[in-house]
């Protein structure tokens, strides 16, 4: 079974095919070396005969047949050919039984086929041999046998090709061995995932510090879980805030009407009553409404309904109508939105989230005070911030603002459910923006928008650096 | 007596609806159901409809795209359970004039049935009139009788609104929605602010009151005693 696995493995058959196009190259690259050896040794071998001709020929007539004889007697080996003819082909000197008629005079190396007499019999050779005309009509013939560059060619060929086998088996060994260690890989992220399933969130998948692709593969799995395992926590808390925070106006409701129904006499008295439970239930309404649109926005993609949005006009729109409010709590709500700033965004959404903001601002900020609306350039990023001089959120209160239903001591008094920063955070992650909160004193609200959403209308405006 | 078709399958609400509209003097039609709704739509001619989004046989917006493909231009309000904003707008790209989603509030319906019924008729006048108010388009000035009115860019508009609807209830939602573009209902009263603020200027100590606060249910502008 683990053979037959080993065997269908992606990674058994991609060693294979690396090891089939090693074997070809290496074959390939063999063929190549021994084809250079055998060309460099008949080189040599002819340059030899040559200068032996050169020497030989450069003698004078005589002194010739004694360069000859001298020559072959040195020729331990005999695989030396030499030959002197007269014009008439009669033999002079030398080893060479005739002189051989493919021969060419006067022309470079070539090879050819003689006929030896050895005290065994009569053999045929392949040597190579070059001839020249003598001054006096003889011909000279100089040649050696090629059979022995030929064995030393043999025998490097040999000894390579008996180098590709160990090779050849070393290349498998590794492809199966790797393929083994995929296989032990998968398998033990196999079991992990298993357990994800099975419902134990908090597993993670292994991997060491490597740069390899299984590690980092790992990585962004876990990435992925931690995510999940947020979203997952996320929704089961809301189970327990919807509970509470949905009962409590209901059974207000139910307790009116159980009451009013028992004790009211008066028409105005069960109007009354009538009254009280439309308006907790009013209330009930508005969070699950609140609720499935916070759904719908974390899960949405309604980047379909992206558009260009002026963002300076946007902010200009949400001071204006909240100018008579802040009037009324003598607040000094301003806006500053010199730059023509442009994203790309879901203009209602981005007004929601504005407006949020600055409802809070002005809902949170005692008689008398400040609530600024500014439009920031950043390095490279577009800042909508909102500050007022009101409470603020604290370093300790940063997180679990954000949480739903979340509502600080400093403003219980005020009207409100506690979902308004968390339909801003939705809406800002919708967008690929930032929500930053910024700890006192008084409040300071972000939203900070990368440069590629961003197009500055005239970018000849002072760059404002953020503090 | 105006006549409203109203296509919903939930009978209990449907009962309140038809009461509400009945105790206001419509007469009112009902069909619970899809196909039957579109025959009666074609064969009565209603001066308006109000159809539910979900429907058995044929679903609302199915209904009213046939409609508006045989050219039956009579005003829609679409009823829906699907709140999202691009329901919303699906609802109205398919030929709905008004969408409201459930739970509604009855005076919400029967504000915006009413609006669908008495919609402002497109007019190239420069001067708008009602009562003893009189907007110039042009200039964005506003008179009350002699009485010049220093109005905001914004209190005009929201003048501008409630005259072209003039002695029609006009509730927050719809305010929010067609003055402001708020597709979303903010926590604070903020049309109330505005309201009182645009009260102030137009509703001077020796003048009658035209704009009036229905309780529970929006805001009104008579032009009559």
């Amino acid at each position: 079974m683990l053979q037959a696995q080993i065997i269908r493995s992606n990674t058994f058959r991609r060693a294979l095919a690396v090891t089939g196009a090693f074997a070809v190259f290496v074959i390939v690259l063999f063929g190549f070396i021994y084809w250079q050896t055998d060309q460099y040794l008949i080189a040599r071998s002819d340059r030899m005969i040559a200068r032996q001709l050169n020497v030989i020929s450069a003698l004078p007539g005589e002194r010739r047949l004694d360069a000859i004889d001298e020559h072959l007697r040195q020729d331990s080996r005999g695989v030396q050919y030499a030959g002197l003819f007269a014009a008439d082909g009669r033999r002079i000197a030398g080893n060479l039984e005739q002189f051989p008629p493919e021969l060419k005079m006067n022309d470079s190396v070539q090879s050819l086929s003689v006929v030896r007499t050895l005290p065994t019999g009569r053999e045929t050779r392949t040597i190579r041999a070059v001839a020249r005309r003598m001054p006096n009509g003889d011909a000279l013939a100089i040649g050696r046998e090629v059979d022995e560059t030929r064995e030393i060619s043999h025998v490097v060929g040999q000894a390579l090709a008996l180098g590709l086998l160990p090779a050849f088996c070393l290349c498998l060994l590794a492809g199966a061995w790797l393929s083994m260690r995929a296989q032990e890989r998968v398998e033990d992220v196999n079991q992990h995932v298993q357990r994800i399933i099975a419902g134990d969130l908090r597993e993670r998948l292994p991997h060491r510090d490597v740069d390899d692709p299984f590690s980092r593969l790992a990585a962004i799995v876990n990435g992925m879980l931690d995510e999940m395992e947020t979203m997952i926590h996320a929704l089961a808390g809301v189970g327990n805030d919807i509970a509470h925070d949905l009962r409590t106006p209901l059974t207000r409701a139910r307790l009116a009407l159980e009451r009013g129904r028992t004790n009211a006499t008066t028409m105005e008295q069960l109007q009354a009553v009538a009254d009280k439970a439309v308006a907790n239930i009013d209330q009930s309404l508005t969070i699950i409404t609140a609720l499935l649109r916070l759904a719908a926005i974390e899960n949405s993609r309604r980047s379909a309904a992206f558009g260009n949005v002026p963002l300076h006009e946007l902010l200009r729109e949400v001071c204006d109508i909240y100018e008579p409010i802040a009037e009324n709590k003598n607040i000094n709500l301003r806006v500053e939105a010199g730059h023509l700033l442009n994203v790309r965004g879901d203009r209602d959404l981005l007004l929601e989230a504005v407006a949020n903001l600055v409802d809070n601002a002005i809902k949170f900020t005692p008689e008398g005070g400040k609530v600024d609306i500014e439009l920031l350039l950043g390095d490279s990023e577009a800042i909508v911030r909102v500050s007022d001089t009101g409470p603020g959120i604290s370093e300790q209160e940063r997180e679990a603002v954000l949480r739903r239903f979340y509502r600080s001591d400093k403003i219980r008094s005020t009207p409100g459910v506690g979902l308004g920063l968390n339909l801003v955070a939705a809406i800002v992650k919708l967008h690929g923006f930032r929500l930053v909160i910024h700890s006192g004193p008084g409040g300071r609200l972000e939203i900070i928008c990368p440069d590629e959403q961003m197009r500055e209308e005239r970018p000849w405006l002072a760059d404002e650096r953020k503090n | 007596m105006t006549k409203v078709l109203l296509i919903e399958d939930d009978s209990e609400t449907a009962e309140e609806i038809t009461a509400e509209l009945a105790d206001r003097g419509f007469e009112v039609e009902w069909s619970a159901d899809g196909i039957e709704g579109l025959d009666k739509a074609r064969s009565s001619r209603p001066d308006a409809m109000i159809v539910d989004r979900l429907l058995p046989g044929m679903n609302g917006l199915a209904v009213i795209e046939s409609l508006r493909k045989d050219q039956v231009r009579t005003p829609v309000l679409v009823l829906s359970a699907l709140g999202a904003v691009d329901d919303r707008i699906r609802g109205l790209r398919m030929g709905g004039d008004d969408y409201l989603t459930k739970p509604f509030a009855i005076v919400e319906l029967v504000a915006r049935v009413e609006a669908l019924l008495r919609r402002p008729a497109e007019s190239r006048d420069t001067t708008l009139r009602a009562g003893p108010l009189e907007l110039d388009l042009i200039e964005r000035t506003a008179k009350r009788g002699d009485r010049v009115i220093d109005l905001l860019p914004r209190e005009f508009r929201l003048l501008e609104y409630m005259m072209q609807r003039s002695d029609q209830l006009l509730t927050r939602a719809m305010l929010l929605e067609e003055v402001w573009n708020y597709k979303f209902v903010p926590a604070t009263n903020l049309v109330d602010v505005h309201m009182g603020r645009l009260r102030h200027k137009v509703d001077g100590p020796n003048d009658v009151p035209m704009i009036h606060n229905v309780r529970g249910a929006g805001f009104i502008l008579r032009t009559g005693p």
